[in-house]
């Protein structure tokens, strides 16, 4: 389906490329394709870490004019977003405080949605109220 | 505002990609959405909530939208439950 206006963006940041790989996989899918989730996971060698650079490169491409939201899986991812985006002017990025895959998955639904960055890193953070169960 | 509401029986079980295709529709719309299974009502346009539903095939499932385009909401919705439930995913 052709797009009117830019969708908000999604980066995931895991210490495994393959977990971060793996959720931007399901949470595309779930969203019907039409939304960008890139993965960042993993050390710039392919080992368990974070990257400063992959999550900048994700950043940037993620970005197609209505602005990304980033969401960590463990605590050091944290510090490498937040130490990112601390030198980055200008960017409509925000650091979502979610469940890695269910805000993934979140985020990406209401991404595909149209809604704006605000309503995507809400639907991410109420996340931590859904029951599976 | 105009309220409206309309049930399906389920000819699949409710996973992740048709309550993605849910979701993702009921949020184009600007009236509210509800989805409706057995005890259970959460907001359509939270797949997490959607999901949580654990609709299974055979299942009667309301739709309800409050809202200037309720209609239309439900018509697609209905039809998303549909389609989507026979492909599974």
């Amino acid at each position: 389906m052709a797009q009117v206006a830019p969708q908000v963006g999604i980066v995931l940041v895991s210490h495994s490329a393959r977990l971060a790989e793996g959720a931007a996989d399901l949470a595309a899918q779930v969203g019907g394709g039409t939304v960008t989730v890139l993965a960042a996971g993993g050390t710039d060698d392919g080992g368990l870490g974070t990257s400063a650079d992959k999550v900048a490169r994700a950043l940037a491409r993620a970005e197609t004019g209505a602005g990304v939201l980033v969401l960590p899986d463990l605590g050091s991812a944290v510090l490498t977003v937040r130490a990112l985006l601390a030198d980055l002017t200008g960017a409509s990025v925000v650091l979502a405080d979610a469940p890695f895959v269910e805000g993934a998955v979140a985020a990406t639904v209401t991404a595909a949605a149209g809604a704006d960055l605000t309503a995507v890193a809400k639907a991410a953070e109420e996340a931590w109220h859904a029951r599976k169960l | 505002m105009p309220a409206s509401s309309e049930s399906i029986t389920l000819e699949g079980d409710l996973h992740a990609r048709p309550a993605g295709a849910l979701a993702v529709a009921a949020g184009r719309f600007a009236a509210a959405v509800s989805v409706t299974a057995g005890t259970r009502t959460v907001d359509a346009k939270s797949v997490l909530g959607v999901l949580g539903l654990g609709a299974t095939s055979g299942q009667r499932v309301t739709v309800s939208a409050d809202g200037p385009d309720a209609a239309e909401a439900v018509a697609a919705l209905i039809a998303i439950l549909g389609d989507a439930t026979r492909v599974g995913g």
